[in-house]
């Protein structure tokens, strides 16, 4: 930037050594002679001319200033093309301040992205997930989602019976449970829901959550409820509604992982591309976010 | 499960097979050896759809001891699962390779996904 402050600088010294310049060449354009560097006193009628020609001088401005441009040695010529608008001094200035506001604009621009991506969690524009429920937990308690207020939870469904892939996320999860509590204790719950209530009743969920992790808390509650939990967290489930006694029947269910805020806002979903220690990470990244 | 006499022990498998009770921890990692004896036999005898035509009957023949243990360990609604899930996992493994040999480009899902707000590059 220095370089585009000292152009400015020089354009303004030539500006006012051109001055007096102007007014050499107005009184060698007033002189008959061109060797007469200015009017003398013992001549009476140059000088007499050039007074004259002094106050006509400045009402004929514009045809004087096209005589400037005639230049009597090679120095002048050459001094005159150097302060002239397009010199390579401008040239340069004109470049660094393109430059330079080409590199603003695209700071600004990215400044912001990176807040539009931070503020999309919030306010308007988000996706509505989660709300309101009551359910029953594992120990046959009423739990209601206000009693997840006041710190992170980590939400799954599943059932009891399903053959592979719930197992193994439970796995995961109290893993990427043990990994926030280990760097932040206390501050996310990490809560199972059931799809299948009509088989999972707390006593069941106690036992199957109990091989898992012992800080699992389990959900469960009628039909109806479990349905509504469901849709609030977009969760798509199969469970069939009357399924006669002794039947066996798989639930197919959405397999994600929610991340919900300590107000019960949904954060993001974590999902099977994620390995434990990742999830733990990105859990732990939005556990700052919240603090700052 | 030492404490559970004998019977009661068949009755509890029983239970599970039935679906009538959820299998634990052990009760799982029986059932998926069991599975991964079955699909073993499923893989030297190449066939991919155990459930119907061709298949079934080759299975049936030449997996027979392998398919008892599967039926004894698990669940019957997962036996089906399982033996379509290989025919589901066979067919989006072909899909995969042929998209490749067309030249499709893999995307990574590692990180965070399409949902708004994830903040992670």
């Amino acid at each position: 930037m220095s370089r585009s402050l000292a152009a400015p600088q020089t354009l303004l010294r030539s500006l006012l050594q051109s001055r007096p310049r102007t007014q050499q060449q107005c009184q060698r354009f007033l002189s008959t002679h061109s060797s007469s560097p200015s009017c003398r006193p013992r001549r009476p009628t140059p000088s007499q001319r050039c007074t004259d020609g002094q106050s006509t001088l400045n009402a004929n401005r514009p045809f004087l200033e096209q005589r400037r441009y005639k230049a009597k040695t090679v120095e002048e010529q050459k001094s005159r093309y150097r302060t002239g608008p397009f010199s390579w001094k401008a040239g340069l200035l004109f470049v660094v301040t393109s430059a330079g506001l080409v590199w603003y604009f695209e700071y600004e621009k990215q400044r912001m992205q990176r807040k539009r991506v931070a503020e999309a969690t919030k306010g308007v524009g988000r996706p509505k997930v989660g709300g309101e429920f009551q359910l029953v937990d594992h120990e046959g308690r009423p739990f209601s989602s206000r009693d997840l207020k006041g710190r992170y939870s980590l939400v799954y469904f599943g059932f009891t019976h399903c053959p592979d892939i719930c197992p193994e996320e439970l796995d995961k999860m109290a893993r990427m449970f043990d990994l926030v509590e280990e760097k932040a204790p206390g501050a996310l719950t990490p809560v199972f829901i059931t799809c299948d209530p009509a088989r999972d009743d707390p006593k069941i969920l106690k036992a199957y959550l109990a091989e898992f992790h012992e800080r699992l808390v389990g959900l469960t509650g009628t039909y109806e409820q479990i349905k509504d939990v469901c849709k609030a967290y977009r969760v798509y489930f199969s469970t069939p509604r009357d399924v006669p006694p002794g039947q066996d029947y798989l639930v197919d269910h959405s397999i994600y992982f929610y991340l919900m805020d300590p107000e019960g806002d949904f954060v993001e979903a974590l999902g099977r591309q994620h390995s434990p220690e990742q999830a733990a990470k990105v859990i732990l990244e939005h556990m700052k976010d919240w603090k700052r | 499960m030492g404490w559970f006499s004998t019977s009661a022990d068949e009755k509890r498998k029983e239970e599970v097979r039935t679906g009538a009770r959820a299998p634990d921890r052990t009760e799982r990692k029986q059932c998926w050896d069991a599975r991964d004896g079955f699909y073993r036999c499923l893989d030297k005898n190449n066939v991919v759809d155990s459930l119907t035509g061709e298949g079934k009957k080759i299975a049936d023949k030449q997996c027979a001891t392998e398919h008892k243990a599967f039926e004894e360990n698990c669940a019957s609604a997962w036996v089906t699962y399982f033996k379509r899930y290989r025919v589901a996992e066979h067919k989006k493994k072909e899909t995969l390779a042929r998209l490749e040999k067309e030249g499709a480009n893999r995307m990574a899902v590692e990180g965070p996904g399409d949902t708004p707000g994830s903040k992670k590059i």
